[in-house]
């Protein structure tokens, strides 16, 4: 008796739980598109609340006209597209190596890798800065991709993940005297899909979301990101844009990742925990 | 397992050579070039100087330094375990298979994928006195609404909710995966033996994600430990210096007073601190192995 | 492979556009990104926020009147030195920039500026044009780095329907402090009659004002603020004084709190306080409010220089913007094109100044139709009276941004007067010892 209700006690607690955090979550995110369709004016002077409106689309409207999101948004579908394809073909190139293959210095060289891990970009900025500043490449796309290529964790992930192919599956292939390149192309790399779509992911919601290394390389408007740009204009709205036009900016800029992440939802989830069963 | 090619297998290493070359590029090689900056005193323009372990000198003497340090240090402690109790709550909310259970962890993870600016540009609008969404409720009942983000006692805890809430959802997620690894059968006997949920809890659930656990307390404090975004853009520091973090520092100190051999010298600082903090996960993983 | 090489080149080549044959200079400013209310072609003729309406109207404007030039013009938040000093670093920086006058030090003692005397010397604009001002702010080593675009400096803006209601008004014009002690006993009458505070004030993320009502003070006593150029002097019986009177008024809530900049000039516009502390760059802003039936500020705004409240005369820390040309490498046509955007801004520059800013130019100040705009007449005197930092203190901004911090701590109560004071000696001095 007392144990059904210690139960029912604890199913009550749950719910409550649940939904105090659902709201403080959501709460958050309602106010902004809140805020997003209420004029600047009414903003600006400070017109008491009402949820009854008056409501405005001008706000979304005057972006609509204006270029440069989708110039930031275009930047960043590059940036990020880019550092995925040369994070997957490097760590997975790599990943085989260790993996998979001899040579002379591998365990010592995957050590040497691993190290890297303990690296936080951060405490390399301002070198890497002055690398890029020598070969003027900053505000090109080249200087917002290489620095994410560097990052050994994707080599580590993909390294396990060769490991783990049952021994054995390339033998058929090297009787038949195929090259590394080919049995990795033909037979071993099909197997590690799902961990390349986990390392994909992975790698772009990082290079989507990174704000230090753009704010210091790409400082020209047209070089933004989409994450660097929404800091310009937050900056700047004390000055002139107005706090409607803002707080639409960020309901567009929010959208595209969320509706990535609504899309690929599944295989985010399974992203995560694939990386860390490694 | 045989190679073929070349003898000893050098040509294997080919496959490695890409990403070393940019790994030595650009991680490794910046890191020694940092170390070595961090001895000159040098400016943004040139202007290289060297003056030996100084720059490390002037660090501990510098209050400003010390303060960043202490305030990148308290934000992990206020982020990181109040992260790792609340996603374990949810995990254990919400692990099962009903649709509410599964349009709420959506939930909770989608706002880990917004980016930091857009993350400071919703919560302004939450925090700030004038016109934000808690002043409004504040003077619902009748009081004055509270200065969050200029209020030195409040400013780190108010970012450090900022960024529970940003965070949630990758913890959340690996709790999930941990429990679900669990076997049914030992929840179905504990059921049978009449355990209380607290015990159930203790003697199950708890050491099955313990290495959970210490994954993500020792990943979320290296990544606290960088935090950058939410002060920069927030509040700058202020007031008083009291939402500084180390990143902050390094930032103004190499971009605001071109005194960029001194913020490398509080590079490596922040580069030592994290080599600690990763070290933890691996004594963790020991201490639970030794102990099995 | 070949076609990945291509993809490489694109890559870096990413951020070039068509070529062009006409010459391109590269502008950069700032003052805020208003395209959205000024479309290109419609130079503005009401002029509703300011500085960034007049400034794009401008620049658009020049690229009509020179269609053999082609203009980019990149838009920074304010200050924009981080990006700045990026640009520099990464061996890109801009043809053109505005440049406060107080940081051309640092820029040209590290050789990133070109001195202009003998190219302005040719688009007929002398160094005898500027105010005395300007004049000194832009002049080093013999030569000129700069082309001053406007003086401007901090002032009382004052809502006259609040200082009215508070008896502050006497035939017309209002009552203002002529010592620490009245200021006090007048914001006291005033929050008492109108039940808001006698200061609007941003506090918050705040990177100079208060830095600057301590530098005005100071220098209306004549003090030393920087000994030599690598040291700074600041906890002295004057900083304490000054610094204690507006921590005074912040603790007697004589003074709206814990608002940014964006959220006191709302606060100002909407009728809350008596007296904001704000740039000349506001001028235009309000003067649009005082002229819209219906809102607070509706006939009863007007602005006035600091009073004298320590010493014996009148003061006013000033500073400037002005246009630089950095260092690079640039064809003969962008350098002609770059002399021509000069000249064309210096002529503009009365235009410019219908923000609020005061001119920096002799002709511009003598002439009747810039007096006749309000309230310029009360302050043009500051371009003769106003002083900036010696120019041979490096990083002025840094300084402003270190001991606005110390300051807010004092004057909010988060440390001790004379601790914040020392503290802020220290760390300023920390860097300028340490300077490279």
């Amino acid at each position: 008796m007392s144990q059904a209700r210690g139960r029912e006690v604890w199913q009550w607690l749950r719910y409550a739980f649940c939904a105090v955090m659902l709201v403080l979550i959501l709460l958050p995110l309602v106010w902004t598109v809140f805020l997003s369709l209420r004029s600047n004016i009414d903003l600006m002077r400070q017109a008491p609340l009402s949820l009854f409106g008056p409501y405005t689309l001008g706000n979304y409207g005057e972006l609509l006209k204006n270029q440069t999101l989708f110039r930031w948004f275009f930047n960043s579908m590059i940036v990020s597209g880019f550092s995925v394809a040369g994070v997957l073909v490097l760590s997975s190139l790599a990943g085989y190596a260790f993996g998979r293959l001899h040579f002379p210095f591998r365990n010592w060289l995957y050590v040497f890798v691993l190290m890297g891990l303990a690296i936080p970009d951060q405490s390399v900025i301002l070198t890497r800065h002055h690398i890029f500043s020598t070969l003027h490449w900053h505000n090109t796309y080249l200087a917002l991709i290489l620095p994410g290529l560097s990052a050994p964790l994707g080599v580590f992930l993909m390294t396990e993940t060769f490991r783990a192919i049952p021994k054995g599956m390339e033998d058929a292939a090297r009787l038949d005297r195929a090259s590394p390149l080919m049995v990795f192309w033909k037979i071993l790399l099909p197997q590690t899909l799902p961990a390349q779509a986990s390392l994909g992911i992975y790698t772009f919601l990082l290079s989507w979301n990174d704000y230090w290394w753009p704010l210091i390389s790409a400082t020209r408007p047209d070089m933004f990101t989409l994450t660097e740009g929404m800091a310009a204009a937050q900056t700047n709205y004390a000055e002139v844009t107005g706090m409607g036009v803002l707080m639409a900016e960020a309901v567009l800029a929010g959208l595209p990742v969320l509706i990535i992440y609504i899309a690929f939802q599944k295989h985010i989830v399974s992203a995560i925990t694939g990386m860390v069963k490694l | 397992m045989t190679t073929r090619g070349a003898p000893k297998g050098w040509g294997n290493l080919l496959f490695a050579l890409p990403f070393l070359a940019v790994y030595l590029w650009l991680l490794v090689y910046p890191l020694l070039a940092g170390i070595r900056l961090s001895l000159y005193r040098a400016n943004l323009f040139g202007g290289e100087h060297f003056i030996g372990f100084e720059n490390y000198a002037r660090l501990f003497r510098d209050r400003t330094f010390i303060q960043a340090l202490g305030n990148s240090l308290l934000f992990v402690v206020l982020t990181v375990p109040l992260l790792i109790v609340l996603a374990l709550g949810l995990a254990l909310a919400l692990n099962r298979g009903t649709r509410f259970a599964g349009f709420m962890r959506s939930v909770v993870f989608a706002s880990s994928v917004l980016s930091v600016t857009v993350l400071t540009i919703i919560w302004r609008q939450i925090l700030v006195p004038d016109g934000g969404l808690i002043s409004h409720f504040s003077r619902l009942i009748g009081q004055t609404p509270v200065a969050f983000l200029n209020d030195p006692k409040l400013v780190l805890p108010s970012l450090a909710i900022i960024t529970v809430w940003w965070s949630l959802g990758l913890p959340m997620i690996l709790f999930l995966s941990a429990l679900q690894q669990a076997p049914r059968s030992v929840y179905e006997a504990a059921a049978l033996d009449r355990a209380t949920p607290w015990s159930i809890f203790r003697r199950i659930t708890l050491p099955a994600v313990m290495p959970a656990v210490i994954l993500v307390a020792a990943y979320e404090c290296a990544l606290q430990f960088q935090v950058f975004g939410q002060p920069q853009l927030l509040t700058q520091g202020g007031p008083n210096g009291a939402s500084r973090p180390l990143v902050l520092y390094i930032y103004e100190t190499g971009f605001n007073h071109w005194d960029i051999g001194y913020a490398a010298a509080a590079s490596q600082m922040l580069f030592a601190l994290i080599l600690v903090v990763s070290l933890v996960p691996q004594a963790g993983r020991w201490l639970i192995r030794g102990r099995a | 492979m070949k076609r990945f090489l291509f993809l490489l080149m694109a890559l870096t080549l990413g951020s070039c556009e068509k070529t062009d044959t006409r010459p391109t200079i590269t502008v950069q400013r700032i003052f805020g990104d208003c395209r959205a209310h000024v479309p290109k072609g419609k130079a503005p003729t009401a002029n509703p926020n300011g500085e960034c309406e007049i400034i794009t109207g401008l620049l658009d404007r020049f690229e009509a009147e020179n269609p053999d030039i082609h203009l980019k013009i990149i838009t920074v938040a304010w200050p924009g030195y981080d990006q700045l000093s990026a640009e520099y670093a990464a061996d890109d920086a801009p043809d053109l920039v505005t440049m406060h006058m107080a940081v051309i030090p640092d820029y040209k003692s590290h050789h990133l500026l070109m001195p202009l005397s003998e190219s302005l010397k040719e688009q007929g604009i002398t160094p005898d044009q500027f105010t005395p001002v300007a004049r000194r702010a832009v002049s080093m080593d013999g030569d000129i780095y700069g082309l001053p675009f406007d003086t401007w400096t901090q002032l009382f803006h004052i809502n006259m329907n609040l200082f009215a209601k508070a008896g502050l008004v006497k035939n017309g014009k209002p009552v203002l402090p002529r010592n620490a002690a009245e200021l006090l006993v007048q914001a006291r009458q005033f929050r008492q009659r109108t039940g808001k505070p006698y200061f609007v004030q941003s506090m918050v993320n705040e990177k100079a004002a208060y830095a600057r009502n301590l530098y005005i003070y100071l220098l209306a006593q004549d003090e030393v603020i920087f000994p030599d150029p690598n040291h700074i002097r600041l906890n002295t019986p004057r900083a304490r004084e000054i610094v204690g009177l507006f921590k005074q008024i912040y603790d007697e809530r004589m003074t709206t709190r814990d608002q940014d900049y964006g959220t006191a000039t709302a606060a100002f516009v909407n009728g809350q306080g008596g007296v904001y502390i704000v740039g000349t760059w506001m001028i235009g802003a309000f003067d649009a409010e005082a002229a819209t039936p219906g809102r607070p500020l509706y006939t009863g705004y007007t602005v006035v220089p600091y009073p004298v409240l320590f010493g014996e005369r009148p003061a006013a820390f000033v500073d400037g913007h002005a246009w630089v040309m950095p260092v690079r490498d640039r064809t003969p046509a962008q350098t002609k094109a770059v002399m021509r955007l000069l000249k064309f801004l210096s002529v503009h520059e009365a235009d410019w100044t219908r923000s609020g800013h005061l001119s920096s130019m002799k002709a511009v100040v003598n002439d009747p139709a810039y007096q006749a705009q309000p309230h310029r007449r009360d302050l043009m005197d500051i371009t003769n009276y106003g002083q900036g930092l010696p120019i041979d203190v490096q990083r002025q901004f840094a300084i402003q941004d270190m001991l606005s911090e110390e300051l807010a701590a004092a004057i909010t109560g988060a440390k001790p007067v004379d601790q914040a004071l020392k503290d802020a000696e220290t760390r300023i001095n920390d860097m300028l010892t340490n300077l490279s």
